[in-house]
């Protein structure tokens, strides 16, 4: 069916006036999107470049620190950005045990059943939360961030988003500056590059390893409660992000956090620009274009070492 | 580096299987009597002590939290049916002990969970049958009950859909399927009567349509009764649809798709989307000032109660079709009975996906007292050839049409206010006047 404005869609369009701004206010959205990509990303990417494990269980860690961030909101009126660092505790606690539990025993089996490991354990964190807080969907609507917004001329933006974006750019600049500054960090980059020849100089590389767990899980603990301020909460809440985080990783480079942070600002760009000029049921198709784009030119990722 | 790429497409193809729901366990169907066999073709008065029926629901997944709903408002019609219950006489099935004409066989409902996949709905139609179900009912999602009563058409089973509302899903000439909620086609007419109701009575000036639809088959179906309307009728009558805005089903953010809608600048917004996506619109929509004068959404996420208690006062003003308003049950006995029994299950009141599937077991359950068979062809006789007493909607019973639908309307217009649905259309049955325009966002409270 033709429509009034079909020839004037924005596929074909008019760039003047109101157009410009709103395509101005669809740049600011995937920018502010991008960085909710990255901070998913960071703790993923740290895991795969450290261990080469795919940590598939990265989205329910994102789901169990929303609910927490929603359970201190709603016990304990906490507001989610105050309950940001038990959030990131918790997660933290959950990665090293994570590790403890399960990785350390399967890391040295081929790395499917890594993966395989961490995939059952996503479905039983997704299956144990919608057992004990029903699969009914949760919403934080008055924490002091929501509903929030800049006005910038006719440009809006969540101040909630902003607060996640400017909180991704932190998270994404202190765990570079600890894994290049800190002697933890520098074994957990030996350990990366090779684990025996690390193990002969003296590095405890099962510690590193629980610590690149953990540190892993604080990232997308912090991630979960800043999210929890706009995102729906519920059991299958964090696979959504996930996926795109996965392609993030991948897409900025295994292993490399400045990569990440750059690969979900394309991918955040990619389907508001895209979805916006060719059509919103295309974002995602144009997301995984893109992708497939880029490991054909670089298959090490755009920042892969 | 191969290794990681290998890995890489292992994850993505893990992860295009867990979003499609193919990873979790199948939902084991609720405990059985082993003793009772897949009844054959009963001619004979049957005397069971068990009938079986069977329901399809999407109870994980991403619509998990409608799903268990959905279970327990099915789960309080087998309540009713099996106990006795005097002061709802007027609901069928509920003074006596199970079936009557059967002996008073008690009715079981064995629930699958097709995960809100549609092939996954197909197998567990086809799994259902062959433990020897009576019939079928579910499965909320159309793109689900689309796949699982074309099952049911093959082995001659009876499917009663509560809830689904694809309009194509009657337009199959399918023998074995009926539907109780009104169809998008249906609904999207009411939709546009009520926007001549508005412009008339309450000068809402109200002329241009803009859809926002998930890009499923409930979502496109919905899109295509709003282009047959415009075309066949309300066109003339001074409607325009000026655009369509699709989402994906897994859509992680809407911001691009409500600046779509911004620069449509329709009067009023269809909205085909269900809890997770309309919760996120509404946000959207407060941040980025955008205020239809009326947002219509069809059967779906709108229609569930938890819209209200996430979005808190930013739900208000928000309409769509209902066969539920928890305002009417002053007037309705037998519903604020069933409600009470409901709210003890799950601590919310119905809604209207939920009222559906509930009459949707209590049609088939009357259908096979009526029968005194568990023959699909003697069941699916009765469900097209009777007039089912239903008290609990306001129109009062259910009657399928020769494609099955249910043609006595079920439902009406609610819209939110103050935290409730009210009845705002048709008139004569409405428990508020409608708000019209929605108030712009920073002139609210």
């Amino acid at each position: 069916m033709k429509y009034r404005r079909a020839e004037d869609s924005p596929l074909f369009t008019k760039l003047k006036g109101e157009e410009h701004m709103i395509i101005a206010q669809i740049i600011a959205n995937g920018i502010l999107m991008g960085f909710i990509y990255a901070l998913v990303s960071v703790g993923l990417t740290l895991i795969w470049g450290v261990m080469d494990i795919i940590n598939f269980a990265h989205g329910e860690f994102l789901m169990i620190s929303m609910y927490t961030a929603f359970w201190m909101f709603s016990l304990f009126a906490m507001d989610p950005l105050i309950a940001l660092p038990i959030c990131t505790i918790l997660i933290f606690v959950i990665g090293v045990l994570t590790y403890l539990g399960i990785i350390r025993r399967v890391i040295n089996a081929p790395g499917l059943t890594a993966l395989l490991a961490t995939f059952g354990l996503s479905m039983f964190l997704k299956n144990l939360a919608q057992f004990l807080w029903t699969p009914n969907f949760r919403y934080i609507n008055n924490s002091m961030v929501s509903g929030k917004t800049i006005e910038l001329g006719s440009i809006v933006i969540g101040v909630s988003q902003v607060v996640a974006a400017v909180a991704s750019i932190i998270l994404t600049v202190a765990v570079m500056l600890f894994i290049d500054r800190t002697r933890t960090g520098k074994a957990i980059q030996a350990t990366a590059l090779n684990k025996n020849t690390a193990l002969l100089m003296g590095i405890n590389t099962k510690k590193i390893y629980a610590i690149t767990f953990g540190l892993s899980g604080a990232c997308v603990g912090a991630a979960g409660a800043l999210m929890a301020t706009f995102f729906p909460i519920y059991p299958a809440s964090g696979a959504l992000y996930s996926v795109l985080a996965f392609v993030s990783v991948a897409m900025g480079g295994f292993g490399n956090i400045k990569g990440a942070l750059f690969g979900g600002l394309i991918i955040g760009l990619a389907e508001a620009l895209g979805g916006y000029m060719l059509g919103t049921q295309f974002k995602y198709a144009i997301v995984f274009l893109i992708y497939l784009i880029v490991i054909q030119v670089r298959p090490k990722g755009l920042f892969g070492w | 580096m191969k290794s990681k790429l290998v890995l890489l497409l292992a994850v993505v193809f893990l992860t295009t299987s867990l979003l499609m729901g193919c990873g979790a366990q199948q939902q084991a169907p609720t405990e059985t009597t082993e003793e009772t066999e897949a009844p054959e073709e009963a001619e004979e008065p049957t005397t069971v002590e068990t009938v079986r029926i069977g329901a399809i629901l999407p109870l994980t997944g991403g619509a998990a939290a409608t799903g268990v709903k959905l279970r327990a408002a099915m789960e309080v019609a087998q309540d009713i049916i099996n106990g006795e219950y005097p002061e709802l006489a007027k609901v069928p099935l509920a003074k006596e002990v199970g079936l009557p004409n059967l002996g008073n066989a008690k009715l079981e409902i064995i629930f699958a969970d097709h995960q809100g996949n549609p092939e996954m709905a197909k197998s567990e139609a086809e799994r259902l049958i062959e433990q020897g179900v009576a019939g079928l009912v579910g499965a909320y999602q159309s793109s689900c009950t689309k796949p699982a009563s074309q099952a049911a058409e093959q082995y001659g089973v009876p499917f009663v859909a509560g809830s689904s509302s694809s309009a194509a899903l009657t337009e199959r000439g399918l023998n074995y399927f009926v539907r109780v909620a009104p169809n998008d086609d249906i609904e999207t007419a009411m939709f546009f009567d009520y926007l001549i109701y508005l412009n008339d009575k309450y000068n809402a000036d109200i002329k241009t349509v803009a859809v926002a639809y998930i890009d499923n088959e409930f979502g496109v179906h919905a899109k295509e009764m709003v282009e047959k309307w415009v075309k066949e009728k309300y066109g003339a009558l001074g409607f325009e649809l000026v655009g369509v805005v699709p989402y994906a089903v897994d859509v992680t953010n809407v911001d691009t798709e409500v600046q779509q809608i911004k620069s449509l600048n329709a009067d009023a917004v269809f909205h085909a989307s269900y809890i997770a996506d309309i919760t996120m619109f509404v946000n959207k929509y407060k941040e980025f000032k955008v205020a239809p004068k009326a947002v219509l959404n069809y059967c779906g996420g709108f229609q569930d109660t938890q819209f209200v208690v996430n979005l808190g006062s930013d739900s208000d003003y928000f309409a769509g079709g209902a066969a539920f308003s928890a305002e009417k049950l002053g007037d309705m006995p037998e519903l604020a009975k069933i409600n009470e029994f409901y709210k003890a299950k799950t601590g919310a009141d119905l809604d209207g996906p939920a009222l559906e599937e509930f009459s949707s077991v209590l049609v088939l359950a009357e259908a096979i007292n009526i029968a005194k068979s568990l023959d699909g062809d003697a069941i699916i006789e009765v469900i097209k050839n009777t007039k089912f007493d239903a008290p609990y909607y306001a129109t009062g019973a259910i009657k399928f049409d020769a494609k099955g639908q249910n043609e006595i309307l079920a439902s009406y217009m609610v819209q939110t206010q103050n935290g409730k649905y009210q009845a705002v259309y048709p008139e004569e049955i409405a428990t508020a006047e409608p708000v019209v325009p929605i108030p712009d966002w920073d002139k609210r409270n």
